[in-house]
C-alpha cells in the first residue's frame, strides 16, 4: 500500500458509509526504534493549510483557535479503526459521534434551519 | 532520538540529499504493510518515477519501452532528524547505500 | 422501456441545456460577423464536449466518483485548491451572466429593466434548488429547454442556402478581421465545452446512482446529446446570418436579438425568443450553481445531494446560496449583460487545461475504471482536446483584448 496514493486526499466513509470528509493528513510517529508507524489519519481545515506553507499553517492554527476555542485541532483517527483501503477508507467510527462534522452541525443550527423549507 | 510526530502531507515533495549534498530526489510517496491492527513503514519512494507511481500512469511503459522504477529508499536510511531536509543515509549495518537494490 | 426513456430524457437534456447566454450570445455575433464561417467552431466545441461527457460520465458510472472527487484524490489538495479556485472564478461570472440573461428577457416582455429582475430571479432560481431534487431540476430543464428549438425552425423557415451552410462547417481561415474571428472562435468553443456541463453531468451520474449497465446509455446521451445541442446553436447562428449579416447589424445587445424569430416566425417569434432566452439561461444557472457546490463537496469530502433535504448537508447547500448571491451582484449593478458574457466565455475558454488535463490521467487509472478505462481512440481525443485546450488558455485573454 502507497500511503500518498491510497490514503492521502482520499473519501473517508464511516461505518455505515457515510461521507466524514477526505483524508488531509497522516501523521508517522518517528524515531522510536524499528520503521516508522502510522499513528492518525487527520481530518481538518487546519491540516490542510499547513499542506500550503509554514506560515499560512501557523496563521490557520491560530485563527481557529480562537474561532472554536474548544474544538481548534484537526479530528485525528487512530489507524487501528481503518477498516478497508480501496478507493476510500472506511473506518470504524460514526460520522454524529465525531467532532469532524462540527461546522455542518454549526451552520444546520445556526444557519440553515432558520431558513424556511429547509427539511422540505 | 526520542519518538516523535511527521505528517506525511508535509513530507512529500522535499528534496531528499544523500550525506555528500548530492540530491537524489524528491519524496512522492510511502510503501506501508499492514500487520495486525499497525501500519509500518517499508520504504521512501522518491523521483519522478516515483510520482507517476503515485498517479496510476502507465504511459512510462508506452513512451519509454521500458518501465522505470522509483528510486526507493529503506526507512531506516532517510534521516528525517530535520524534517525539512532528509537526507539519504548510508545502513550502517552493511555499508550498502540507502537504496533498495532495484531487480 | 425504462431504457429508452433514460436515453429519451438524456438527449432532451443535452438539447435543452446546450443553449445559454453564453452560446446564444457567441453564436448570433458569430453569424452577424462572419454569416456561416464559423459554424465549424460549434461543430468542433460540440464534438469534444461529447467526448468529455461520455468519460466523465463512464467515470461516475464505474467508479461512482466525479471528476472533481478524482482530482483531490489523484492529484493532492494543493493542486485541487488551485483547480476550484479557477472554476468558482468562471462558475461566478457565467453565472452573473446567466442571471442577467433571464432579467433581459423579462425585460423584454415587460419594460422593467433587467436591474429590477436580478434578485427576484436569483431567489427562484435558489428556491427552486432549495426545495427541488435532483430529479425534478434534471427533468424541468431539459423539457423545458426544447423551446430553444424555435432557433431550428426559424432557421429552416429563412430557407438557408445549405451550401454555404456545409461549407461553413468545415474550418477554415478567415477571410478578413482575424483578431475578430478568431476570438470569436475561441468563445464559441468556451461557451460550447463548458467545464460545468460534464462536471454536472457526472454528479448527475452519481445522484441517478448510474452502473455498468448505464454505459451504453452513456454513450448515446453524449453524442445525440450535445449533438443536437449543437445544432440548437447553428440554427442561431444560421439565423444571424440570414438576418443580421446582409444588412450589417453589429450585435451588442440582447436587445437585439428577438428579430431574428420575428422575422421568421412571425408574431410567435417574440414570445419563443423570450421563452428561449429566459428558460435557457434559467436552466443553465440552476445547473451552474449547484455543479459549483458539487465540486467544493466532492473535493472537501462533504455529505452531499441535491436529493438531501438541505439541513441534512448545510455546507453543500449554504454554498450555492452564497453563490447565487454573490453572482446576482453584476446583474444588480447594471453591469453590460452581453460584455459580461463574452468575457465569461473567455475564461470559460481559459479554464479548460486545468479541468480536461488530469481527465488523460484518471480516464486510465485502473482503479477508477476498472476494466473501463480509455481506449488508445479514446485517449488520444483527450489528449487532443486537452491540447486544444492548452492552446485556448494562451490565446484567449490576448484574443479578448485584441478582437473582442
Amino acid at each position: 500500500m502507497l500511503l500518498v496514493r491510497d490514503v492521502l486526499d482520499k473519501q473517508l466513509l464511516d461505518r455505515q458509509g457515510h461521507k466524514m470528509g477526505k483524508v488531509d493528513g497522516v501523521v508517522l510517529e518517528y524515531g522510536s526504534a524499528g520503521p516508522p508507524r502510522v499513528l492518525y489519519l487527520e481530518v481538518g481545515a487546519v491540516t490542510l493549510a499547513h499542506r500550503l506553507g509554514a506560515r499560512i499553517g501557523r496563521w490557520a492554527s491560530r485563527m481557529a483557535q480562537r474561532l472554536a476555542p474548544v474544538h481548534h485541532e484537526s479530528y485525528r483517527i487512530p489507524w487501528t479503526r481503518v477498516r478497508g483501503v480501496t478507493l476510500e477508507v472506511t473506518v470504524d467510527e460514526a460520522v454524529e459521534e465525531t467532532r469532524v462534522n462540527v461546522l455542518e452541525a454549526w451552520l444546520r443550527q445556526h444557519v440553515v434551519e432558520r431558513i424556511p423549507g429547509s427539511r422540505r | 532520538m526520542s519518538a516523535g510526530e511527521v505528517h506525511l502531507e508535509r513530507l512529500i515533495g522535499r528534496k531528499v540529499h544523500d550525506a555528500n549534498g548530492k540530491p537524489v530526489g524528491r519524496i512522492e510517496d510511502v510503501l506501508a504493510e499492514r500487520v495486525d491492527l499497525e501500519c509500518v513503514v517499508q520504504e521512501f519512494h522518491l523521483g519522478p518515477y516515483a510520482m507517476l507511481e503515485r498517479l496510476s500512469v502507465r504511459f512510462n511503459r508506452i513512451l519509454l519501452g521500458r518501465t522505470r522504477d522509483p528510486i526507493r529508499v529503506r526507512w531506516d536510511c532517510l534521516d528525517l532528524s530535520d524534517v525539512e531536509h532528509p537526507v539519504m543515509r548510508r545502513d550502517g549495518r552493511d555499508g550498502r547505500d540507502g537504496r533498495v537494490m532495484q531487480g | 422501456m425504462k431504457r429508452i426513456l433514460e436515453i429519451a430524457l438524456g438527449i432532451v437534456t443535452g438539447i435543452g441545456g446546450f443553449l445559454e447566454a453564453g452560446s446564444l450570445a457567441t453564436a448570433v455575433q458569430a453569424g452577424a460577423d462572419f454569416r456561416f464561417e464559423l459554424i465549424w467552431s460549434i461543430v468542433l466545441g460540440a464534438a469534444c464536449l461529447a467526448f468529455l461527457v461520455e468519460m466523465s460520465g463512464r467515470l461516475a458510472a464505474i467508479s461512482k466518483h466525479t471528476v472533481a472527487d478524482a482530482v483531490r484524490e489523484r492529484f493532492g489538495f494543493p493542486f485541487y485548491l488551485v483547480a476550484i479556485s479557477v472554476m468558482l472564478l468562471v462558475s461566478f461570472l457565467v453565472l452573473a451572466a446567466e442571471i442577467g440573461g433571464v432579467g433581459l428577457a423579462l425585460q423584454l416582455v415587460s419594460g422593467v429593466s433587467y436591474r429590477w429582475w436580478a434578485i427576484p430571479v436569483a431567489l427562484v432560481a435558489w428556491l427552486l434548488l432549495w426545495r427541488g431534487t435532483f430529479g425534478l431540476i434534471e427533468k424541468g430543464v431539459s423539457v423545458l429547454g426544447l423551446v430553444t428549438l424555435a432557433f431550428v425552425v426559424g432557421a429552416l423557415q429563412l430557407h438557408p442556402p445549405l451550401g454555404d451552410v456545409a461549407r461553413g462547417a468545415i474550418p477554415h481561415l478567415p477571410s478578413q478581421d482575424s483578431a475578430h474571428y478568431w476570438f470569436l472562435a475561441v468563445s464559441i468553443l468556451g461557451a460550447s465545452i463548458s467545464p460545468y456541463l460534464f462536471a454536472f453531468y457526472a454528479a448527475g451520474a452519481v445522484e441517478d446512482q448510474w452502473d455498468v449497465s448505464h454505459l451504453r446509455i452513456n454513450r448515446v446521451t453524449a453524442g445525440f446529446g450535445m449533438g443536437f445541442g449543437g445544432i440548437v446553436a447553428i440554427g442561431a447562428l444560421v439565423l444571424s446570418g440570414l438576418v443580421f449579416h446582409p444588412a450589417g447589424v453589429k450585435v451588442e445587445s440582447y436587445e437585439q436579438m428577438p428579430v431574428l424569430l420575428t422575422t421568421s416566425l412571425g408574431s410567435w417569434g417574440f414570445p419563443l425568443f423570450v421563452a428561449s432566452l429566459g428558460i435557457a439561461c434559467f436552466g443553465a444557472a440552476q445547473e451552474i450553481a449547484l455543479t459549483s457546490s458539487y465540486m467544493l463537496a466532492q473535493g472537501l469530502g462533504w455529505q452531499w445531494s441535491e436529493n438531501l433535504p438541505p439541513a441534512e448537508d448545510a455546507r453543500f447547500s449554504l454554498s450555492y446560496t452564497v453563490m447565487i448571491a454573490l453572482a446576482t451582484i453584476p446583474a444588480l449593478a447594471g453591469v453590460d449583460i452581453l460584455k459580461l458574457t463574452n468575457i465569461s466565455m473567455v475564461f470559460s475558454a481559459a479554464s479548460l487545461p486545468i479541468v480536461v488535463g488530469p481527465m488523460l490521467i484518471i480516464m486510465n487509472d485502473k482503479r477508477y475504471m476498472r476494466d473501463y478505462g480509455n481506449g488508445w481512440f479514446s485517449n488520444t481525443m483527450v489528449a487532443l482536446i486537452t491540447a486544444l485546450a492548452f492552446v485556448l488558455a494562451l490565446v484567449s485573454v490576448p484574443l479578448l483584448l485584441k478582437g473582442g
